[in-house]
């Protein structure tokens, strides 16, 4: 099927947003859905702007971000660390690569009784578990971008006598880059899922503890301008990553 | 003529009329001005990129032009019919994987409305015709390339079409292959009477198998030169390659195609 | 074909069997007694007993039920929309921007509000699920009606198939693979979301017992449910593997390599 042209999309798309907006505006003026599950969009929107401005928003949303980019900046350098050193043994992959897919299809959130059992519940905990589940993906994508290196190149690193390490750097890993970037962007999902799921149960201070606290007393508006939040967090995390790799990747022809 | 085949010797003829169409900015085909008379079998030849396979396209009915008039047996085409069958090149995208060989012939008969206990009768001739009679129940996987041409003729026969456009089709086959099914092509031919207009980069393919050679200029395409052929029926892969009038014409053509490469 | 499925089945296990016998060794020799950690055979004789006491089996069934429950809500609806934007281009233009803004939002936020509208139970375990299900479904089936091969499509044009008729016959054939690897990827998604809700809140299921377990200071038991866990993820990957290529194998189409 072919495109539509540009404006064409975007005007209809932005229509759709809109109508999206009425419908929502529409339910709950004629109290289709009760207040309490669904506020108003100006009632989010208010509870949006007090919450950045006099609340403690503000500094919820930086403490998840905060949580997430951290574990999953740990988890990414210790993720391509271990996958390229695995990546370039045909034998190590042979032996770890069916227990890495198994721990890979493990709910990354299940580590966390293990988590609390180990280090109790605490900050460390949380930072533990988001670093912890967001290895895997990123493992396994570098596993399997190093395993799909033309043998082509690694006969010529073999003529050339290059050394492991320098074979990693200058041939491997720009081959698994494309690989390593798709992981990445995944183990960024897992990790403000950790995070969020982590800030309810040590009751850390973040946007997830903030909307469980809202939920519990009932103030919708505040529960929903935190799924807004949090909405944000991972539209903004997903494109900045997709322009990284875009950016990364353009001697590559698509 | 059995029934398996169906078509219809009629006064059908293809009419190119001024014809010009250009696509994403670039003027593709200019001017083609063609006539085809009932019946013949037209070799159309040029260089890649000469809009050949647009042309055919124009003809099905696929895609309009943005100038001048496509017209089938004296009637505008707006949109493909069933009276206009085409054979691909890349046969291998143009079968359904996930049917049988006999499952492939089937789906233009189910287009066409044929009731369930006469279809499979029909299937089996058709498919006998084209040599694949013992492999109705395989899958396109399990066929080779010529064996999926073959099936893809079959259900374009079974289109009941009394215009068969090809396109490049024994193109990404060997030559002994090629031979084959170019002698078969022309039984089929003579058999039901169709009009077949054939693209092909081969010279020698398109004087064997043709009653008429248009050639194409490319960039954009336009005719180019527009000769009969003056050869025998039927056709012999040694004899009729060694007439005169085949050398002749390889000569003559030869210039020109030389001339549209440079 | 035997001893090459034989040495793969080795080097999987090679590893992880290794850990585990040296990890049991470790806690006989050094006769360690822990809240937290539990050697091998301790998990795998407290897993016997929530096989025996009946607690493994009610809450298998638990997340089964949410999860199946789920999937079914959020993957019918997203295969519904997800075919009705791949057909049809304006409605995919009108709401793709809408998508854009409502995907990124991570299930486990709408977690209190399922909570605070349905309380414990099934019923916000099943939105929830719902909720992260319908996303994935919605982009592939839309992918696997936009990519059907352009020449068939051509060809349902010249044979004059209806639309009902060419949607039947071409697309959802030629779709099929694709949408097959949706329901796939959607129920390892479905499980985890489900173990993830009760884990953070809901007091049923898998995830429920596993921190019950840890919360009860029966790391045996703790470790038991998690392996059990793991297990049913992997069966299912499997058998949904098995299954797509056991009905697309002998297509030209379906590339039995790429399905991880």
């Amino acid at each position: 099927m072919t495109r539509s042209p540009p404006a064409v999309r975007f005007g209809l798309g932005i229509a759709g947003v809109v109508v999206l907006g009425l419908a929502w505006h529409l339910a709950t003026t004629l109290q289709l859905v009760p207040r309490v599950f669904l506020p108003s969009p100006e009632a989010t929107w208010k509870a949006l702007q007090r919450g950045l401005s006099v609340g403690d928003m503000a500094n919820q949303f930086g403490g998840t971000v905060q949580r997430m980019l951290l574990g999953w900046l740990l988890a990414s350098i210790v993720a391509i660390a271990i996958g390229s050193l695995i990546g370039i043994s045909p034998l190590a992959r042979a032996y770890l690569r069916p227990t890495l897919g198994f721990l890979r299809a493990l709910p990354a959130s299940a580590t966390i009784p293990i988590a609390i059992a180990l280090v109790g519940l605490s900050p460390t905990m949380v930072l533990a578990v988001v670093t912890f589940g967001s290895i895997w993906p990123t493992l396994l994508a570098t596993v399997q971008g190093f395993a799909m290196v033309e043998p082509r190149l690694i006969e010529v690193s073999r003529a050339l006598h290059m050394s492991r390490l320098a074979f990693i750097w200058k041939i491997g890993l720009p081959n698994a880059l494309p690989d390593i970037l798709t992981g990445m962007r995944l183990s960024m999902t897992v990790a403000l899922i950790l995070a969020v799921i982590g800030e309810m149960l040590a009751a850390q201070s973040g946007l997830g503890q903030a909307i469980l606290l809202a939920a519990r007393s009932f103030r919708t508006p505040d529960l929903y301008a935190g799924i807004v939040l949090l909405g944000l967090i991972g539209a903004v995390s997903s494109y900045g990553l997709q322009l990284v790799e875009r950016r990364l990747l353009r001697w590559k022809s698509h | 003529m059995t029934t398996a085949t169906a078509t219809r010797p009629a006064a059908v003829s293809i009419e190119l009329d001024d014809v010009s169409i250009t696509l994403g900015g670039r003027p593709i085909l200019e001017k083609i001005s063609l006539a085809v008379p009932a019946g013949e079998f037209l070799s159309i030849i040029g260089a890649s990129g000469s809009g050949k396979t647009t042309l055919l396209r124009l003809i099905a009915g696929l895609w309009q032009p943005t100038a001048g008039a496509v017209r089938v047996a004296g009637s505008l085409v707006a949109a493909p019919s069933r009276d206009v069958a085409i054979v691909f090149q890349d046969y291998g995208r143009a079968l359904l994987p996930w049917r049988t060989a006999a499952g492939n012939v089937s789906l233009a008969l189910e287009a066409m409305g044929v009731p369930k206990s006469e279809r499979a009768d029909r299937i089996h001739a058709l498919l006998t015709k084209v040599g694949l009679g013992s492999h109705a129940e395989k899958y396109p996987t399990q066929l080779s390339g010529g064996m999926q041409q073959r099936l893809q003729i079959a259900r374009a026969l079974a289109q009941g079409a009394s215009i068969l456009l090809m396109d490049e089709p024994f193109g990404a086959l060997d030559a002994l292959t090629r031979q084959a099914l170019q002698d078969e092509l022309l039984l089929l031919a003579a058999d039901t009477k169709a009009t077949i207009v054939f693209i092909t980069h081969d010279l020698e393919e398109a004087l064997y198998l043709g009653d008429r050679i248009v050639a194409l200029g490319s960039n954009p395409g336009r005719v180019i030169t527009d000769v009969p052929v003056a050869l025998p029926r039927p056709r012999h892969q040694l004899a009729t390659r060694e007439h005169p009038n085949f050398v002749a014409l390889r000569r003559q053509l030869f210039d020109v195609i030389e001339g549209l490469h440079a | 074909m035997i001893r090459a499925r034989a040495l793969g089945l080795f080097r999987a296990l090679a590893v992880p069997v290794t850990v585990l016998v040296l990890y049991e060794l470790w806690f006989r020799l050094t006769g360690q007694d822990s809240d937290t950690l539990a050697p091998p055979s301790a998990a795998f004789s407290a897993f016997l007993e929530a096989v025996r006491d009946g607690t493994l089996a009610t809450a298998t069934g638990q997340t089964f039920a949410s999860l199946l429950s789920g999937l079914a809500i959020g993957g019918g609806l997203g295969l519904a929309s997800g075919l009705v934007i791949g057909f049809s281009r304006r409605a995919d233009d009108a709401s793709f921007l809408a998508i854009e803004m409502l995907r990124p939002i991570p299930s486990v936020a709408l977690l209190p509000l399922a909570l605070m509208i349905f309380g414990f139970g099934y019923r916000m375990e099943i939105f929830v699920v719902a909720f992260a299900t319908f996303w994935p479904f919605l982009i592939l089936t839309q992918s696997a009606v936009r990519q059907v091969e352009p020449r068939l499509i051509e060809v349902s044009r010249i044979l004059g198939l209806k639309p009902l008729s060419a949607a039947r016959d071409i697309v959802l054939p030629a779709a099929a693979p694709r949408l097959m690897t949706a329901l796939r990827l959607g129920t390892g998604i479905a499980l985890v979301v489900a173990v993830t809700c009760e884990i953070a809140s809901n007091p049923q299921g898998l995830g429920h017992a596993l921190m019950l377990s840890q919360e009860t200071l029966r790391p045996a038991r703790m470790w038991a449910f998690l392996f059990w866990i793991g297990a049913i993820g992997l069966t299912l990957n499997l058998s949904l593997l098995r299954l797509e290529r056991w009905l697309f194998a002998h297509r030209g189409d379906y590339d039995a390599s790429v399905a991880t």
